[in-house]
């Protein structure tokens, strides 16, 4: 459904993205993750045909469409800000982008995603986690063949967010849509995605479906992407395991130096052999304990980040 | 750049700049030795002074404001005093302090004057400078530094939109003719529009226009320095951590307000409304508004201001899709804006003297056109942001236009509305143009309380500045939210 083809921006004041080449077919959810500034949002921008390419080509259902308008892609795009239009109700929202503005369609899509009562009521009129489904319902109306969706609950509070994006990937599934979904979170990411894409320094480092390239990335910066990661030089290379990942029975010896709890399950800050780590193990400070890492990923140490995350 | 595009710079660019440009070839050739050094000196003297008075007097307001929490009406009333024209301001100076014995003619009344009407000016471009600056003192505050040492977290970071500020001011009070013309001329303390104009009425004169074109490049040259002034980068404002609002600070801030406006009214009301020999109520309005020369000019400014309004409104909503065509076209006419109206009178005369514009209230209005677009374009410009908004639309399937016209234009409202509502009232009561472009016939109304005052017709120009001042408050409907 989306094929994207060396697709090259750069902006003069740096960042951008560099020669992706990206696949993702009809009814997937692909989620890009990355830290800020890594591309995901331009990418996304180029799919939407607000920025235009230096090089490369957009494909949408087989078409070139690189240099077509926004309007003629049939796409369709949740900001991060949402844009939603001020001085128009839920329903205008929808019914202005219906290919074929229809007034019970629009209500029982309003319906669908739980803003039956509220569809007579401006953006300003509504709570953030029904603002969203504005968004949502709007991108739907207009049947896009893709969704965009960038970073669309950031601005929202942790326990709305989570209950939000389950429903959206279930309501997205129902209706077959295709979804690149542009993301920070590797917890969103995982939850969300039939397949993740790392992005990072505006360059596609991975792809592939969420579990595999979480448990075997391709290089550090992919492994660094999802978080939770210890990572212990050593020579020229670098030892880099998550904190799950750690077993308490094996060969390695470690000191318990500190304890801390996080949603009841026990953090613990251990002394290894070859320096120290967070891992997640029960266990009080001063314990002595055997401990099983695997996987234990090795990367060259010059893949190491210049500065801190 | 392809040809095409450059071309398309030099139309949007050229015709704004062309009657600033006709000045040099016809006033360098004057230029040395300078023949006027005088009042060139005397006017930069004059606009500076009055530039530092407006500015302390804006910053303290703005830090009364701010933490004193000056509510709506009274910035309101603050912003009524920059919204009345700044003759009346003259005016009004000149009746109320004659009630207290003192003659406001010459330097003083000039910048007295001045300083009145364009602190409200400076409060407004620095207010948001000192919400921005204000949590730096807090941050102060909370490290343990005290007194004025204080102030070196505080002050620093304003010194760059004062500077910003002070540019805006210096070329607002170097153009301005009203003042002047009310406090100076009549005892002959000339500023460089005064002597502009009087060079061009002078019949004496051996060569007017090539004397006005000459002083009109020092007037640019006065007000160069301003000009190249860079901008830089203005403070984020942000909510401040603030205590409670300090009453005294509201106080002090009302104080002033109503000072300014007794100052600025009193006079014109009691000249207006009593008789200055039997000392009865006997008000004149009537009598003013029965004035032939008046009713002409009150028509002749409604039509001019109206049909200026209305053009650069729809100049400006048809550039609005067009964000690079705006940014060059508004540039250009930054130019003409932000440089002393006389230089732009000047040049329009010496572009189209030759042509059967002349003489006609066409030539006023080219000229209102000119001078208040940039004012027009950047109202929109900085309106709220809809490009995001017209951008969603088309992601999500409307064409351009139709993107605009369901939702980029219905989102300018506001802006349009509060733009419409401030370039009237100017447009209006502007005179320093139209004391220079006006032809007998075509006065207006600006012109005609400036004839009433100097025909010894006080009370009636009293009482038509008193008209003026409340067209004036219509601006405040039009008032940006703060």
């Amino acid at each position: 459904m989306v094929r994207l083809q060396g697709l090259t921006k750069r902006f003069p004041g740096g960042g951008g993205v560099e020669g992706v080449e990206l696949e993702v077919a009809e009814g997937e959810i692909l989620v890009l993750l990355g830290a800020s500034g890594s591309g995901k949002s331009t990418l996304l921008n180029l799919v939407a045909g607000l920025i235009a390419p230096d090089r490369g080509r957009v494909y949408l259902a087989g078409k070139d469409v690189t240099e077509a308008p926004p309007e003629r892609r049939n796409v369709a795009y949740v900001f991060q800000d949402l844009g939603l239009w001020p001085h128009l109700t839920a329903l205008d929202h929808l019914l202005l982008v219906m290919p074929k503005p229809n007034r019970k369609e629009a209500l029982a899509l309003l319906e669908r995603v739980g803003l039956k009562d509220h569809a007579v009521k401006r953006p300003h009129e509504l709570s953030g986690g029904q603002r969203q489904r504005v968004a949502l319902a709007r991108a739907l109306a207009r049947r896009p063949r893709v969704l965009l969706l960038d970073e669309p609950y950031s601005a929202l509070d942790p326990v709305l967010r989570e209950g939000l994006r389950l429903e959206v990937r279930t309501l997205l599934k129902e209706a077959g849509i295709t979804a690149l979904h542009v993301t920070h979170d590797p917890e969103e990411a995982m939850l969300l995605a039939d397949r993740i894409g790392v992005m990072s320094g505006g360059r596609l480092l991975q792809v592939g479906a969420s579990e595999e390239v979480y448990a075997h990335p391709n290089s550090l910066e992919s492994f660094l992407a999802f978080g939770r990661a210890n990572l212990l030089p050593l020579g020229a290379e670098v030892l880099a395991f998550r904190q799950e990942w750690v077993r308490g029975e094996g060969e390695l010896e470690a000191v318990v130096l500190e304890r801390r709890s996080l949603r009841g399950e026990s953090l613990c800050r251990v002394r290894l052999p070859f320096g120290e780590a967070w891992v997640r193990l029960e266990g009080r400070p001063g314990e002595r304990v055997r401990l099983g890492i695997d996987p234990l990923l090795r990367f060259p140490a010059s893949e190491l980040p210049k500065r801190s995350p | 750049m392809s040809l095409l595009r450059s071309l398309a710079l030099l139309v949007l660019t050229l015709p704004p700049t062309l009657p600033l440009l006709v000045l040099i070839p016809r006033g360098f050739p004057h230029l040395l030795p300078p023949r006027d050094l005088d009042v060139v000196l005397h006017t930069g003297m004059l606009a500076m002074g009055g530039t530092l008075m407006a500015l302390g007097l804006g910053l303290t307001l703005a830090y009364l404001a701010v933490r004193g929490g000056a509510g709506l009406i009274w910035e309101s009333l603050l912003l009524l005093n920059y919204l009345v024209p700044p003759f009346v301001t003259g005016m009004g100076i000149l009746f109320s302090l004659q009630v207290l014995g003192v003659k406001a003619y010459g330097v003083l009344g000039i910048l007295m004057a001045w300083t009145l009407h364009y602190t409200p000016l400076a409060y407004l471009l620095l207010k948001p400078q000192v919400e921005g600056a204000l949590p730096l003192l807090q941050t102060a505050r909370v490290h343990g530094v005290m007194g004025l040492r204080r102030l070196r977290a505080f002050l620093p970071p304003l010194f760059p939109p004062l500077l910003v500020a002070g540019g805006t001011l210096y070329l607002a009070l170097l153009g301005n003719f009203g003042v002047p013309a009310v406090l100076g001329l009549p005892e002959r303390v000339y500023t460089l529009p005064t002597l502009v104009y009087a060079r061009l009425t002078n019949p004496l004169a051996q060569d007017p226009l090539g004397e006005a074109a000459t002083l009109g490049l020092w007037l640019g040259l006065l007000a160069l320095p301003a000009l190249l002034l860079s901008r830089p980068t203005l403070l984020e404002a942000k909510t401040p951590l603030l205590e409670k609002p300090h009453l005294s600070l509201r106080f002090l801030f009302a104080l002033y307000v109503l000072g300014s406006l007794g100052l600025s009214l009193l006079g014109l009301l009691r000249e207006a409304l009593f008789n200055p020999f039997t000392g009865r109520l006997d008000p004149v309005f009537a009598q003013a508004l029965a004035l032939p020369l008046f009713r002409q000019g009150l028509l002749h400014s409604l039509l001019l201001s109206l049909l200026a309004t209305g053009l650069l409104l729809s100049l400006a909503l048809l550039l609005k899709p067009f964000p690079q065509a705006l940014r060059v076209a508004r540039g250009a006419l930054d130019l003409t804006y932000l440089m002393p109206g006389t230089l732009l009178g000047i040049g329009l005369i010496l572009l189209l003297a030759p042509t059967s514009l002349y003489g006609t209230p066409w030539l006023l209005l080219l000229a209102y056109l000119l001078h208040f677009a940039a004012l027009a374009l950047r109202s929109l410009e900085a309106g709220m942001r809809v490009e995001g908004a017209v951008l969603a639309g088309r992601v999500h399937g409307l064409p351009f236009w139709r993107s605009w016209l369901r939702l980029g234009y219905p989102l300018l409202l506001p802006s349009l509305f509060a733009s419409g509502f401030l370039l009237f009232p100017l447009a209006f009561a502007e005179v320093t143009l139209s004391a220079l472009l006006y032809a007998p016939g075509s006065e207006t109304v600006g012109v005609t309380v400036l004839s009433a005052l100097n025909g010894g017709l006080y009370r009636e120009a009293a009482a038509l500045g008193l008209i003026l001042a409340g067209v004036a408050a219509l601006g405040l409907l039009g008032r940006p939210r703060w």
